[in-house]
């Protein structure tokens, strides 16, 4: 299993060297208050990264944020005791 | 130029993988957890049923420290602790787990509990008290709460408590509590009879009685109170009476009823209620009471032969000895050096038997106790039939 892992990310590393080597012209982005010029390649892999981080760190954002707000509520619930001398 | 929102769908897509990959990896990580919790909890649930408590608490405490939420671990470490007698560190754990601020209301309850508990093992009764008192208050575990409280009045011996405590029990559970309320009452009467307060000790025992008709200590004190003012007519009643409430308390009750039929002049009667006593009850302390009446009414031999009658029906090594000590005086010579022997070797095995036994914890005595030493139970420690006892 490993092994099938660790020769598709090979597969997938070869690909993208193939695929920046293949474009690596340069491409103009205009974001309205700035323009960029990057390769193609570069522009396309850092879009793919940018896109998997932020639905990572969403999905993990979301799982704390519940697991706080079971907490709180369980604080809520519990109310007076006598106290354990 | 290309617009930059010409990426945003291979972004969109990129964004999707990697929620679906963060979400993938908690779930597995958290079920990883659940495994290895359960796992290791089957295996100190294991190591507790073969009796290997220090591979379980080892197992407990791990488990523990992996998961700091988990109160039923705590509490399983807390009770281990107690029961191996380190009630220091279980007082720890509980007082730990009680000061949890987000511990659901039943479980704070449940681990008050725990610690009230540990405090009395500890000897912490004041502690203890206080802590039971309050979740009886709150209703929380009152019953058991309840008999904690009476088992700590009953070691202080505070008997109005415990009669107070045990008669809330009785209205909280539906359970009949009599037989033990009716013990406190008689520990009341034999109190006030120590300190010569006879009219209070009547009370108590009229309480007693009102508790528990045929209590037999109730029956015996009211014979001694009657013996002490010097009502010996009445004191045999109240014995014959203790008799007949439990035919088990014969080697308790016939020392006193024996003095009392004397002190009132009564032995044609006493020699009708042993007799009479003999059909029902199968034990040798009748017999060896009717010998010695025989002995001082009708002399030596004839006592030795109704002796030697009844130990053929009933064998038993106290009769033996009584049949030794009777006949000494007729045996010279040789005999009477195997008769010594034999004599000291009877008396020895009579020394090392336990003549009592509790019918609930199996404790052994040689001295009849109303409350069983060892399990705290009352009116279970009753003579133990055999040869070599009653």
């Amino acid at each position: 299993m490993r092994l099938i892992a660790i020769l598709v990310l090979l597969f997938f590393v070869a690909a993208g060297v193939v695929v920046g080597a293949l474009n690596a012209d340069l491409v103009g982005y205009d974001f309205a208050f700035a323009r960029v010029s990057v390769p193609k390649g570069a522009a396309l892999l850092a879009v793919l990264v940018l896109g998997w981080l932020l639905g990572g760190l969403t999905a993990w954002l979301g799982m704390s944020l519940r697991q706080r707000r079971l907490q709180r509520q369980r604080r809520k619930e519990s109310g007076k005791t006598p106290a354990a001398a | 130029m290309m617009p930059w929102y010409a990426l945003l769908p291979l972004a969109a897509i990129a964004f999707a993988l990697g929620w679906w990959a963060s979400r993938r990896r908690n779930a597995r990580r958290s079920g990883a957890a659940v495994n290895e919790l359960s796992s290791d909890y089957f295996r100190g649930l294991n190591y507790l049923l073969n009796e290997e408590q220090d591979k379980a608490i080892e197992v407990f405490l791990r488990l523990a420290e992996y998961n700091r939420d988990t109160v039923e671990t705590h509490l399983a470490l807390g009770n281990l602790f107690r029961r191996r007698g380190e009630v220091d560190r279980a007082i720890r754990l509980h007082q730990h787990l009680v000061s949890r601020p987000n511990l659901s209301e039943p479980t704070k309850t449940v681990a008050l509990l725990e610690l009230g508990e540990d405090y009395m093992r500890a000897g912490l009764l004041d502690r203890a008290e206080a802590l039971f008192s309050d979740l009886v208050a709150m209703n929380a575990h009152a019953p058991s709460a309840l008999r904690h409280l009476i088992a700590i009045y009953q070691h202080e011996r505070d008997w109005n408590k415990a009669i107070e405590h045990a008669r809330r029990l009785e209205v909280m559970t539906g359970e009949e509590e009599a037989p033990m309320i009716a013990q406190f009452y008689c520990e009341l009467a034999e109190r006030s009879r120590q300190h010569g307060a006879r009219i209070e000790a009547r009370d108590y025992l009229d309480q007693a009685f009102r508790c528990q008709p045929d209590c037999v200590r109730a029956w015996m004190l009211t014979g001694r109170l009657r013996s002490e003012e010097g009502q010996h007519a009445e004191a045999v009643q109240a014995y014959e009476a203790a008799i007949g409430a439990d035919i088990a308390f014969v080697p308790e009750i016939l020392p006193p009823l024996l003095n009392s039929y004397a002190s009132s002049q009564q032995m044609d009667r006493a020699e009708r209620f042993l007799r009479e006593l003999l059909e029902h009850y199968h034990g040798i302390s009748p017999v060896l009471a009717l010998t010695r009446l025989y002995q001082q009414r009708d002399g030596q031999r004839a006592a030795v032969a109704f002796l030697t009658a009844q130990l053929r029906q009933r064998p038993s090594v106290r009769g033996l000895m009584e049949l030794l000590e009777a006949t000494m005086d007729r045996i010279e010579g040789e005999a009477r050096e195997n008769f010594l022997i034999l004599r000291d070797l009877t008396r020895k095995l009579l020394e090392g038997q336990a003549m009592y036994r509790c019918s609930r914890c199996g404790f052994g005595a040689k001295a009849h106790h109303w409350q069983c030493p060892s399990c705290k139970s009352w009116s279970t420690i009753r003579p133990i039939h055999g040869v070599a006892n009653e």
